[in-house]
């Protein structure tokens, strides 16, 4: 009341100083109980956070023993018929989510549903010595027969040939003939890359998108260093490792020397940084 | 140098401009240093050009050094004149097999047999690219190198880009290529713009193209902004589905910069407000042109931000899907989507 009087006086910015200090008087009553109550709630939510997390235990072991193929014991069965079905059913539910996650993880596909199930997306993983690569990614069209409607497959790979081959009669096979050759692509290149990183006194003279030729010129070492070619094809798209290897020298002797012969196998039978490393460990090139 | 040689030099000097000029002439590496120095670009142009034209007759450069200039220039600057795709179709069962030698060995060997007077020049880019420059001749005369034909390729894909070609010399150009590539047709490509990195970005997939999978919410990293913690947005679940939807349908991110999309209309009237037009049993024609700086993103704000109604309409979306920035829509749907190929 006193306030009102003064803030007449005083003019609009009294007026609002004057509120402002009643505001703040009733704030700090507000704030007390307000803490209050979150700390009652605090507790309140520990207590279920604690008793949710001997639940989902609860399940777990029974998951295990079901998973374990053991006999359920009465104990399990404490909270009555309908409690045990509902522990049941989330134990099932647990498992299968497993079994699906071991799935993805050796290799099998995804097939999740867009447009209202008129069509479905497949996701194909790369991984090259025990490192994942690139992911491609395709959508495939079911209204009428089965079509690719999109990907973002690189163009160089030859997909229509494989889909004209295999597409229409077998979806599993194809799918599996796709993520063969991926990863055999994603693995070609990742040895051009490895190549290129950890062996940088070999050049690349010739390499393509599809990564099934790669020639490679080293430098033997000797009393004089010479140039080597080595050509290696790549015939069966499916495989990481050349189809024919071919090495070529202007000195002959070299070229047909046992050393070479023996490094033209280890370029046939090892990846290609891999060979090279060993070649440049043994000191035959630079 | 003659006057032919001269006059080619002339316009390939005339068009590049001043400030690629001197790093273009330094790679080309046919002038000396002296010469290089003695240039003066501050000067006006006909003066640069005449200097440059009475250094290279000093050198006695040839015509092979000019048009290696003009597709050095060409290939670092690709974005001019208008570039049209060309799809190969029918590849054979060894078109994987092709590789550089042979199809440059097969593609000249085919113009010269049926061309008497051509000059095919090739040059392979390190981004994988086979660049190809042909000055047109006939059995008479001599090959015009005024007006060249540029083509760009990339190995085992199955897309051209052509630049500047005559409908007369089409025919012998579709051969070549056909037979070096082995496949067994090539059709038109429907894309014609002006940017040649946007038309390759575009059908070889160089941008993000986004999917829906098992795995979604990837793009939760785009709400960057900060936000008020007073501020709740109502529909956040509606934007992100949207914003969702127009990435699907035209990629994340930066996109290929496309100019334009025409649309040909050969279709009935169907309105209910103008009898004139509704009773006719002849078609509306009518064409309908998008023009942006950037089409794709202008499309992608426009689903994004609910301007578009969703699901996108797969005319826009085609020009994605398809690759193609021109479509004729007839009666029965449109003449693009009656077939879902690979490509």
């Amino acid at each position: 009341m006193d306030g009102q009087v003064e803030t007449v006086e005083q003019g609009v910015l009294g007026h609002l100083m004057a509120l402002e200090r009643r505001g703040m008087g009733q704030q700090d009553q507000h704030e007390s109980q307000r803490l209050e109550m979150l700390k009652v709630r605090a507790v309140a939510l520990r207590a279920q956070r604690d008793q949710l997390k001997h639940q989902a235990d609860a399940v777990k072991i029974l998951k295990d023993k079901i998973s374990k193929d053991l006999p359920l014991d009465d104990a399990d069965a404490a909270g009555g018929f309908i409690e045990l079905q509902k522990s049941l059913l989330t134990a099932w539910r647990m498992q299968l989510k497993d079994l699906q996650r071991a799935h993805h993880l050796i290799g099998g596909y995804d097939l999740v549903e867009c447009k209202e199930g008129k069509s479905v997306c497949v996701s194909f993983h790369t991984a090259f010595e025990g490192v994942y690569l690139e992911t491609y990614n395709m959508e495939l069209d079911l209204t009428r027969t089965v079509q690719i409607s999109r990907h973002n497959i690189p163009p160089s790979f030859p997909l229509e040939s494989i889909a004209k081959q295999i597409l229409q009669k077998d979806l599993k096979g194809f799918l599996q003939t796709l993520s063969q050759k991926l990863n055999a692509l994603a693995g070609r290149r990742q040895q051009v890359y490895l190549l290129k990183e950890l062996v940088g006194s070999v050049e690349v003279m010739e390499s393509n998108q599809l990564c099934n030729i790669l020639v490679l010129m080293c430098t033997a070492q000797g009393e004089t260093p010479k140039a080597v070619l080595c050509t290696l094809e790549y015939g069966d798209l499916t495989q990481c490792l050349p189809t024919r290897v071919s090495i070529e020298c202007e000195d002959k002797t070299l070229s047909e020397s046992p050393q070479w012969k023996k490094h033209q196998s280890l370029l046939l039978e090892s990846p290609a940084h891999t060979a090279l490393l060993t070649m440049r460990r043994m000191g035959s090139i630079a | 140098m003659d006057a032919q040689v001269r006059a080619v030099l002339y316009r390939v000097i005339r068009r590049i401009p001043n400030k690629n000029l001197e790093n273009l002439l330094k790679k080309w590496n046919c002038l000396s240093t002296d010469q290089l120095y003695a240039l003066d670009y501050t000067r006006p142009k006909w003066v640069t050009v005449e200097h440059v034209i009475s250094f290279c007759e000093e050198n006695r450069l040839n015509l092979k050094h000019i048009t290696n200039l003009e597709m050095m220039y060409h290939i670092e600057n690709p974005d001019q004149g208008i570039w049209h795709a060309c799809q190969l179709t029918e590849a054979q069962d060894d078109a994987v097999c092709v590789e550089l030698t042979q199809f440059k060995e097969q593609f000249k060997a085919h113009l010269h047999g049926v061309i008497r007077h051509i000059s095919i020049k090739m040059k392979k880019h390190e981004d994988e690219a086979v660049w190809i420059r042909i000055a047109w001749g006939d059995n008479f005369s001599k090959p015009n190198h005024l007006k060249p034909t540029y083509i760009v390729h990339h190995l085992h894909t199955s897309y051209v880009f052509i630049s500047n070609l005559m409908a007369k010399h089409k025919i012998f150009l579709c051969q070549a290529l056909v037979i070096a590539t082995k496949h067994g047709s090539i059709k038109d490509g429907h894309l014609s713009t002006r940017s040649l990195t946007a038309m390759r970005e575009l059908l070889l997939r160089c941008y993000q193209q986004v999917f829906p999978s098992a795995h979604s919410r990837i793009l939760q990293e785009r709400n960057a902004l900060p936000s008020h913690p007073c501020i709740g947005k109502e529909h956040s679940d509606h934007e992100e589905m949207r914003y969702l939807m127009s990435c699907e349908a035209f990629g994340h991110g930066p996109t290929p910069k496309l100019e334009t999309a025409v649309y040909r209309l050969e279709t009935r009237y169907r309105g209910n407000g103008n009898n004139t037009l509704s009773d006719r049993e002849e078609f509306f024609r009518g064409v309908v042109r998008f023009s942006s700086s950037s089409l794709l993103d202008s499309l992608r704000h426009c689903v994004a931000s609910g301007m578009a109604e969703g699901p996108v309409t797969p005319l826009l979306s085609a020009i994605t899907q398809r690759g193609r920035n021109y479509f004729v829509i007839t009666d029965k749907g449109p003449g693009v989507s009656s077939q879902a190929s690979a490509q």
